[in-house]
């Protein structure tokens, strides 16, 4: 807004004589219309006493108690909202969702490694069992030729053509043998064989007589071009037949039964769908991640409530006793907190170890909360110090209030607040401790899943396929900053400084 | 002993060990009777130990040396639970912050109730009938008991301390700078309160302030420390209107009035220096560095309490015969 | 003519008119001054009045551009230093004049100072921002400030730090910070609450002597009516944002004309000795408490707590009365009509009716 210029004309405030004839100094601002009125508009009737209930105190609001109150002030600062609501989403995902999303997290379909997140279902055709695969000669067919040809001069075989159906499972070949070969050559590739560059070479086979072979190298759906060519002892026939091969996505019966039990042969079968993917075993990542969430909240949660618990016990006698007991209580604290924590981790699971089969969780749990548990010990202590001399808690010990009263009822319910908030912060330090060890392989014991093992085996392939790592790291980060902002909004809302009086 | 004395407290000390040897001498050697029914102030500047001297007299602090006799019984050194149990109910504290000295958790109603409860002194029933009580003998509505001490201003808050110090009716209240804290209109009520409870309830209170006007304006006897020490005593108005120590000829002399006339002609030298440090202090009358009076003994020996005219007492050389010479007594 | 006494005659140094500040907070907009109006001569103290809440350090503090625009605003209103327009300056014209022309000290003078520094380089930080000179030169207007404040060895002790100064000397350091560069106005925000009170009386004795030798005018905020009568040459009363009285200090003190000032008065202990067999006089304190500035009453802001209250008092804002050349007071009891209502001591001494002034 702009503020009024000052002129030679406003510098000075007007007097304004009104009818009666009363002189009223304005200053230049002033509402000066509604004064005006309310001059002239006024009768002896407006200056009788005021009847009002004066100095009774106004207290019309509701009364809140403390935790009332900072409920409702949380309630209005929306990131912490948000991140509550998102904090109990993790917690539903959790406990519920292996309820409602119920794929096998340790099932691996080696047949369908590190596929990219797709809500789009596969229709499948189901095959029969394959059939021995024979390799077949040409009856009457010499496997030496009588005499000797010069490679150019021996034609392409003719008559290239598929075997039997093409499909992932196998692609077998035929051709018509070539008089004067001593063997042939087939080459694979995605494009079409040009003169001089006709693809891998998948198969040499001896013989003249040989007229089919059977390809079961990394077959997977989309156009093949094979190509062949005679030999003649080691060399080549420059010419060449090809053949376009469409394999499409098939699946075998027996891998079919493991889906659906009642498949047969010729169905289109519907394949699961991975909404986020499989990581490289197969394992189809959001029942891995569900089940590493219950693995990684677990710890995130158990982890801070025991050494909350103990740091407040022993912070809290450190506190409230003083003098030598506090000294010799905060030297113990200041040596544990002195250790190194990634030392100490291996060292624990040195010690404790986590043989086959085991999921390393407990020995984790035990080192976290062993090394952990200083920093509510200092919060803790330093709250009970300052509790211990405030005025409430002198004038309770003069009213003749025991030792034990004055704990129970003075000094901890005026330090959860810090203790719910230390808390909520202690939650994401943990999962992030947990996810890093587990990152760097000192954690979770494979096959066990956890957020950050899954980033481990993920950051491996993440040029190639970034889905196994992002979806875990996202999760990892999306609950450490929820549950801090969380611990922001639970810090501001427990703040002493309460509502005004008014 | 006096038989019309409720406290009588003699040479009182309480000193602090501020580490490496060093010794804060919080309060050095007070003493002073306190009569039934009598309001007594006690001011002095920061330092002087005031503060101290309240807390140490309830128990709250240990006492170093010196008694405190309370009708007739020595009170002990350290105060132990059971101590407080016994005491408290003669012997109460209203305190200086009323933002700190409630318990933000806790109801009204539980903190008016919490002493007669720990007594057990009231039944579960009586309890919303005497917080009432109590709430209306302050000037609160007894609706204001299920409310928390947050909705409150400091004023009310102050009062609801006032009520939960009475609710165990003793006899002498500590007021420890009850109205430092509150705005010039509010502290007229929570004094005006003060005054009519004495009255009502026949309490006997040591009133604690820095605000000298206050603590002449509220007390019968007025007593001023300087240092850990008392300086002087006496009825409030003798020692305000005819001060006999220098200190607090300078306290009085740099208090402002609400009257420009007076203030004009008022001849104003104010006190020379700063107060110094408590610690480690020198022997010799410890107002000695500032005060405009000061011979040469008052650095070397320490000053006699004496009583200069009935009732009014002193601790200066000024008024001891044998250090007349080179000095001008008023 | 403005509002200024007549105790000077001569234009005002700072002229402040209708002044409004709003701050946006948690629970809403806080109307923290209402239209606030008042004049510093030169030379003169005025002291501004009011207890907490009152919006008196939100006043001195928006007219050195002192609030942060976020949460504050200034609505409107004109702030006029020696004639020049001050409000709504662009920073860098700000800047010249905030700590050259006026200067100010805070309450508080152990959180005011720079801890890490040492006052000297504090002191001549100042000068060295609003004047061209070398730091030697610097130093050397230290030390001399120091000395006018009265800290024993100011040559030692330019290179102490604020921890080592006691209350009372860091308050002297705030002010020789303040005076550096001469300014004409000095704007004091509470200097001697948090100091005892014989330290109070150097400072206030030092801060008068100071005025006389450099014709400063000083603004002093304060509680406290003994202050006030000792230092004052005008005052300006404020209650829940607006200034409701204003004058010379006697007039204040022995003219009163509005109940808050009245009401101040009667709640603090007076200075005579009672008389033996009297009983004890009561204290008078006003009741209730101040208005929520959230959404502040529609009428006079005192008007719930005033014991000569009138219908209009509830409904209308009482426009702001001139009594006396320069006695301002922003009441209805003062309107004709009232004159009933109007308690004899409200007008103690010689009362000039607002009729009568129309004759002027």
């Amino acid at each position: 807004m702009s503020l009024p210029t000052a002129t030679s004309e406003t510098s000075i405030p007007t007097r304004h004589t009104s009818e009666k004839g009363r002189t009223v100094m304005r200053s230049f601002f002033d509402d000066s219309e509604k004064v005006l009125e309310s001059l002239d508009g006024l009768t002896s009737e407006h200056f009788s006493p005021l009847v009002s209930e004066k100095g009774k105190l106004g207290l019309s609001r509701p009364s809140l108690s403390y935790w009332k109150d900072a409920w409702r002030r949380l309630k209005k600062n929306r990131q912490a909202i948000v991140s509550l609501y998102i904090v109990v989403g993790l917690v539903l995902f959790t406990l519920a969702g292996p309820l409602v999303w119920t794929k096998d997290a340790s099932l691996q379909t080696l047949g369908r490694i590190s596929e990219a997140p797709s809500l789009a279902s596969k229709q499948v055709k189901v095959l029969p069992e394959l059939t021995p695969y024979q390799p077949l000669f040409a009856e009457g067919f010499p496997a030496e030729p009588a005499k000797r040809v010069y490679p150019e001069d021996l034609p392409a075989p003719a008559g290239f053509r598929l075997l039997s159906d093409a499909s992932t499972q196998a692609v077998r070949l035929s051709w018509s043998p070539v008089t004067g070969a001593t063997g042939y050559r087939i080459y694979r590739g995605t494009y079409a064989p040009l003169e001089g560059s006709l693809g891998l070479p998948i198969a040499t086979l001896d013989g003249g007589h040989a007229i089919s072979v059977q390809d079961l190298y990394s077959l997977t759906p989309g156009t093949l071009h094979y190509a062949i060519v005679a030999l003649s002892g080691d060399e080549e026939s420059p010419k060449f037949a090809s053949l376009e091969v469409k394999l499409e996505e098939t699946l075998a019966l027996s891998a079919a039964l493991k889906i659906d039990p009642k498949a047969e042969a010729g169905q289109t079968l519907s394949m699961p769908v991975h909404p986020l993917g499989t990581d490289y075993l197969g394992r189809d990542l959001l029942a891995r991640l569900m089940k590493g969430a219950r693995i990684s909240l677990f710890i995130g949660f158990v982890a801070p409530f025991f050494s909350l618990l103990i740091g407040v016990l022993i912070g809290g006698i450190s506190g409230y006793f003083g003098g030598k007991v506090d000294a010799w209580i905060m030297r113990f604290t200041d040596f544990v907190l002195a250790l190194p924590f990634l030392l100490f981790m291996i060292l624990f699971k040195v010690a404790f170890g986590a043989g086959p089969g085991e999921d390393g969780i407990g020995p984790m749990l035990i080192a976290m909360v062993a090394l952990s548990w200083t920093g509510p010990a200092r919060l803790t202590r330093g709250q009970i110090l300052q509790l211990r001399e405030s005025e409430f808690v002198q004038a309770s010990r003069l009213l003749g209030a025991k030792p034990m009263y004055l704990i129970i009822r003075h000094l901890l319910p005026n330090t959860l607040g810090v203790i719910l908030v230390s808390l909520t912060f202690a939650i994401p330090s943990a999962i992030f401790t947990e996810a890093f060890l587990s990152f760097i392989g000192m954690g979770v014991v494979p096959p066990t899943p956890s957020w950050g093992s899954m980033c481990n085996d993920g950051i491996q392939i993440f040029l190639t396929h970034p889905h196994e790592f992002i979806f875990p790291a996202l999760l990892i980060s999306i609950t450490v900053l929820a549950f801090n902002l969380l611990g922001d909004g639970l810090r501001d809302a427990l703040d002493p400084k309460m509502r005004s009086v008014s | 002993m006096n038989p019309q004395a409720i406290l009588e407290i003699r040479d009182l000390k309480k000193h602090f060990e501020v580490g490496k040897g060093k010794t804060l001498k919080a309060v050095d050697g007070i003493q002073l009777t306190i009569k039934e029914n009598e309001i007594v102030g006690l001011v002095g500047e920061s330092g002087c130990g005031k503060s101290t001297l309240g807390r140490t007299l309830v128990g709250l602090y240990d006492k170093t040396s010196g008694e405190v006799i309370y009708r007739g019984n020595r009170m002990p050194t350290r105060f132990t639970a059971s101590d407080f149990k016994r005491y408290s109910r003669e012997i109460q504290m209203i305190f200086q912050d009323p933002y700190s000295s409630l318990n933000p958790r806790m109801t009204i109603r539980e903190i008016i109730a919490e002493g007669p409860m720990i007594h057990g002194l009231w039944t579960r029933d009586q309890v919303d009938e005497k917080v009432g009580f109590w709430l209306k003998r302050v000037g609160l509505h007894p609706d204001h008991m299920s409310r928390y001490p947050h909705e409150f201003s400091g004023g009310q808050r102050q009062r609801i301390g006032i009520a939960r110090a009475l609710a165990l009716e003793p006899k002498l209240v500590v007021c420890d700078e009850p109205i430092s804290a509150l705005d010039v209109s509010v502290q007229a009520q929570v004094v005006n309160l003060l005054g009519e409870l004495k009255e009502t309830l026949g309490l006997t209170l040591l009133f604690i302030a820095h605000d000298l006007s206050m603590v002449r304006f509220v007390s019968d006897r007025m007593a001023v420390m300087y240092l850990g020490q008392m300086v002087e005593l006496g009825p409030s108005d003798e020692v305000y209107f005819r001060p006999r120590h220098p200190y607090t000829q300078s306290l009085v002399a740099s208090n402002p009035e609400a009257d420009p006339k007076r203030e004009r002609e008022r001849n104003r030298k104010p006190l020379q220096g700063e107060i110094p440090s408590p610690i480690n202090l020198k022997p010799g009358c410890r107002f000695a560095g500032r005060c405009p009076k000061a011979i040469s003994a008052c650095q070397t020996i320490d000053p006699v309490w004496r009583e200069i005219e009935p009732g009014h007492f002193a601790a200066c050389h000024g008024f001891d015969p044998q250090h007349q010479t080179g000095f001008q007594a008023q | 003519m403005s509002l200024t006494t007549a105790t000077s005659q001569q234009n005002p140094i700072l002229d402040v008119r209708d002044l409004r500040v709003e701050f946006d907070t948690y629970g809403g907009v806080v109307k923290a001054v209402r239209g606030v109006n008042f004049a510093v001569a030169p030379g003169k103290t005025l002291a501004i009045v009011g207890e907490s809440g009152c919006g008196k350090s939100v006043t001195v503090q928006s007219l050195m551009g002192l609030i942060p625009t976020p949460p504050g605003r200034i609505t409107s209103g004109s702030v006029k230093f020696q004639g020049r327009e001050i409000l709504g300056l662009a920073p860098k014209d700000a800047n010249q004049i905030r700590g050259k022309e006026i200067g100010m000290i805070f309450q508080d003078p152990m959180t005011s100072l720079n801890p890490t520094m040492t006052v000297g380089k504090q002191i001549v930080e100042t000068l060295r921002y609003h004047e061209n000179i070398t730091p030697e030169e610097g130093r050397k207007r230290a030390i001399e400030l120091l000395e006018q404040v009265q800290i024993p060895e100011p040559a030692s002790r330019v290179d102490a730090y604020p921890f080592q100064f006691s209350g009372g000397m860091r308050q002297r350091v705030m002010i020789a910070m303040a005076i550096a560069c001469n300014p004409k106005l000095l704007i004091a925000d509470e200097p001697t609450t948090a100091l005892d009170v014989t330290v109070q009386a150097q400072i206030l004795n030092l801060m008068k002597r100071l005025q006389r030798e450099r014709g400063m005018s000083i603004i002093l905020i304060t509680h406290d009516l003994g202050v006030v009568a000792q230092m004052a040459d005008d005052v300006a009363v404020m209650y829940a944002g607006q200034v409701v009285e204003y004058g010379s200090v006697d007039s204040i003190f022995f003219h009163s004309s509005h109940p808050y000032t009245l009401g101040l008065r009667s709640a603090m202990p007076g200075h005579e000795e009672s008389k033996k067999g009297e009983p004890k006089k009561k204290l008078k304190p006003i009741e209730g408490s101040p208005p929520d500035l959230f959404h502040p009453p529609k009428g006079c802001g005192y008007a719930a707590r005033c014991p000569y209250a009138m219908k209009a008092c509830a409904e209308h804002m009482p426009p702001l009365w001139e009594l006396e050349s320069g006695h301002g007071s922003r009441c209805w009891l003062h309107h004709e009509a009232a004159s009933q209502q109007a308690p004899a001591e409200l007008f103690r001494g010689k009362m000039i009716s607002p009729q009568a002034l129309g004759a002027r």
